[in-house]
């Protein structure tokens, strides 16, 4: 369904991503991990058209280039790391400008039956319903991300491209999240790209990793078929093994474990 | 509830705002007295009683289109902030922001020159001058797009802001070189609705009603806006285009409003702010509800640059800066929880 090829993104003469290919087919998920400032977010952006880029992206074999906004819409929906808004809306407006492409067309943009039934399940969804009326400003920072997590499925896309969703997240609904996207991806046979840096969080959520490092692709495919020890210190700088094992044995300490 | 609540009591401020600055003058004129005149005016087969012709002159000859002229670059001014504020993100921009005053102001300079060596007709001073303002926020857009092709806020602010400090400049040499012929200048830059006419009032009302209509047609998109470039392309915004629209018609917004009265300040950030806190910050209601309570304020603003210190005019660029800004400084820092709302 997704096809990337060849990729590269430069900032001015600066390269930020250099040669990156893989694939993804419908219901499944990928993992992007890498050190801070490696490209993991200017990977998410070029994926969606949001940034110039070299190579080939095509999704459904057209490449996104010629994609109007409206149907890159309708084929990804990105979460992004951090969002801002001077302006205080309302949890249920906020959520709802993710049906911007389906609101009917006419003098003006309106809102159908429809659209407010999926903001309201994703509302349910993502806890939120009985806050459908509270301003933004007023929500804590997990809250805050529940609310744009809620828009980004109201969009209804095949594609989630999710920057560092967890942030934010208390651990209980960090899991939660994560066991909701994949069942969403599975039952609507659709696809979720999540960026993250807990490595832990990550294998929890798939098997499919692309791991970059200084804008390389450091590797591609099934977690369990090419990470290594050595491999994850290569791309780490650090001895990510011998650290999960330390931490693993902090946790003995716990009376019933 | 509490919408409807507010609604009424924009609705009447506005009423209330027209009535008095319609009443009071050197003349006073009691609204019972309008009403004849007006019954009069559109019912000229109808018996005026006790009808001073006076009266009758001085309301509709002066106050009416005086009135109604700053009702219209009131509403003008405040929808034209409001998008602006949607597009650059900040609660503090304007379409002065991208040099719209500084191009009007070298144009009416200039115009202001000619006249005084050549016999032109008045209408070239607006005429001129909106040119002028158009044409600068053009020129910042193309060398936005010329530096940035995804035209993003901060370099739109950098070159307008870098733009209207070169403009200035010009007028700056202009206004020291000829400073003999400029005291007309330098009342027309402070604003003022005096010289308004019914001729002026026919050719800018078509104008702001299409781009008033217009504007109001992309509310959804100015509060996606709000968000940030990146979440708008997201949801599936053509960010560029709606931008690019939305700078237009917010510069000609206020550059007809400049052409005919002059810079006024304040009105299109005071008025957008209020209205965000009485009914929150979705654009259905901002743009006209602002529209009103800047058409509203700006009638008031009139009335006091008038009658303060009568039969002396002051102008009205520097009443509302007077009171804007201590105005805007307390309901501005006086907030409850909130600013920036980010995760």
């Amino acid at each position: 369904m997704l096809t990337v090829e060849h990729l590269q993104v430069s900032y001015g003469n600066t390269p930020v991503l250099k040669d990156i290919s893989f694939s993804l087919n419908p219901s499944q998920t990928l993992c992007i991990l890498g050190p801070n400032g490696c490209g993991k977010t200017t990977l998410l952006h070029a994926l969606c058209a949001l940034l110039p880029y070299k190579g080939t992206i095509t999704y459904k074999g057209r490449s996104i280039a010629t994609m109007k906004q409206k149907e890159l819409a309708r084929a990804f929906a990105l979460m992004e790391q951090s969002n801002t808004s001077y302006f205080s809306y309302s949890v249920w407006d906020t959520v709802m400008m993710g049906r911007y492409q389906f609101m009917k067309k006419g003098l003006f943009l309106t809102t159908s039956k429809e659209d407010e039934r999926v903001v309201e399940e994703c509302l349910l969804l993502t806890q939120l319903l009985d806050k459908k009326d509270t301003p933004i400003h007023t929500l804590s920072g997990g809250q805050l991300q529940r609310v744009f997590l809620a828009r980004t499925l109201a969009q209804d896309p095949e594609i989630i491209l999710l920057d560092e969703p967890t942030n934010h997240l208390d651990l209980k609904f960090q899991v939660e999240l994560l066991s909701y996207l994949k069942e969403w991806s599975e039952q609507k046979n659709r696809s979720v790209i999540g960026v993250f840096h807990d490595i832990n969080l990550a294998r929890s959520f798939s098997q499919q990793f692309l791991f970059l490092k200084e804008g390389k692709q450091m590797g591609f495919g099934n977690f369990d078929e090419f990470v290594t020890g050595d491999f994850l210190e290569q791309v780490y700088d650090m001895n990510v093994v011998s650290y999960m094992k330390e931490s693993y044995e902090k946790w003995k300490t716990v009376k019933d474990l | 509830m509490k919408t409807k609540r507010n609604a009424i009591f924009i609705y009447l401020f506005t009423i209330l705002a027209f009535l008095l600055a319609t009443c009071i003058g050197s003349q006073l004129i009691s609204p019972a007295e309008i009403g004849r005149i007006l019954c009069a005016h559109f019912f000229p087969t109808e018996q005026a009683t006790n009808l001073s012709e006076i009266h009758a002159a001085i309301f509709m000859k002066v106050r009416l289109p005086r009135t109604l002229m700053a009702f219209l670059v009131g509403a003008c001014l405040s929808v034209s902030g409001t998008m602006m504020q949607s597009i650059l993100q900040n609660p503090l921009a304007s379409s002065y922001t991208l040099g719209v005053s500084s191009g009007a102001s070298l144009g009416a300079a200039l115009i202001i020159l000619a006249l005084s060596s050549f016999s032109l007709p008045g209408i070239f001073l607006p005429i001129t001058a909106f040119v002028f303002g158009l044409l600068t926020v053009f020129l910042a857009i193309f060398f936005t797009n010329q530096l940035d092709q995804r035209m993003e806020n901060q370099t739109i602010i950098l070159v307008g802001m870098v733009l209207s400090l070169f403009v200035n400049a010009i007028l700056t040499m202009i206004t020291s070189l000829f400073s003999n012929h400029l005291q007309r200048f330098m009342f027309w830059s402070m604003g003022s609705f005096a010289s308004t006419t019914w001729e002026q009032m026919r050719l800018i009302l078509p104008f702001i009603l299409v781009a008033f209509l217009l504007a109001c047609c992309f509310t959804k998109e100015m509060d996606i806006m709000t968000f940030g470039e990146v979440q708008a392309k997201s949801v599936g915004v053509p960010i560029k285009r709606v931008k690019l629209l939305l700078i237009t018609l917010s510069a000609l917004l206020t550059g007809v409003c400049v052409a005919f009265c002059g810079t006024i300040g304040f009105i299109d950030l005071i008025a957008p702010h209020m209205v965000r806190k009485l009914f929150g910050p979705s654009h259905k209601y901002v743009i006209p509800f602002s529209a009103l309570l800047g058409g509203g304020f700006m009638m008031l603003a009139d009335l006091i640059s008038r009658t303060i210190l009568s039969p002396r005019q002051l102008p009205v660029g520097a009443v509302t800066a007077l009171i804007g800004a201590p105005f805007f400084a307390y309901i501005y820092f006086h907030k409850e929880k909130g600013g920036r709302t980010s995760c």
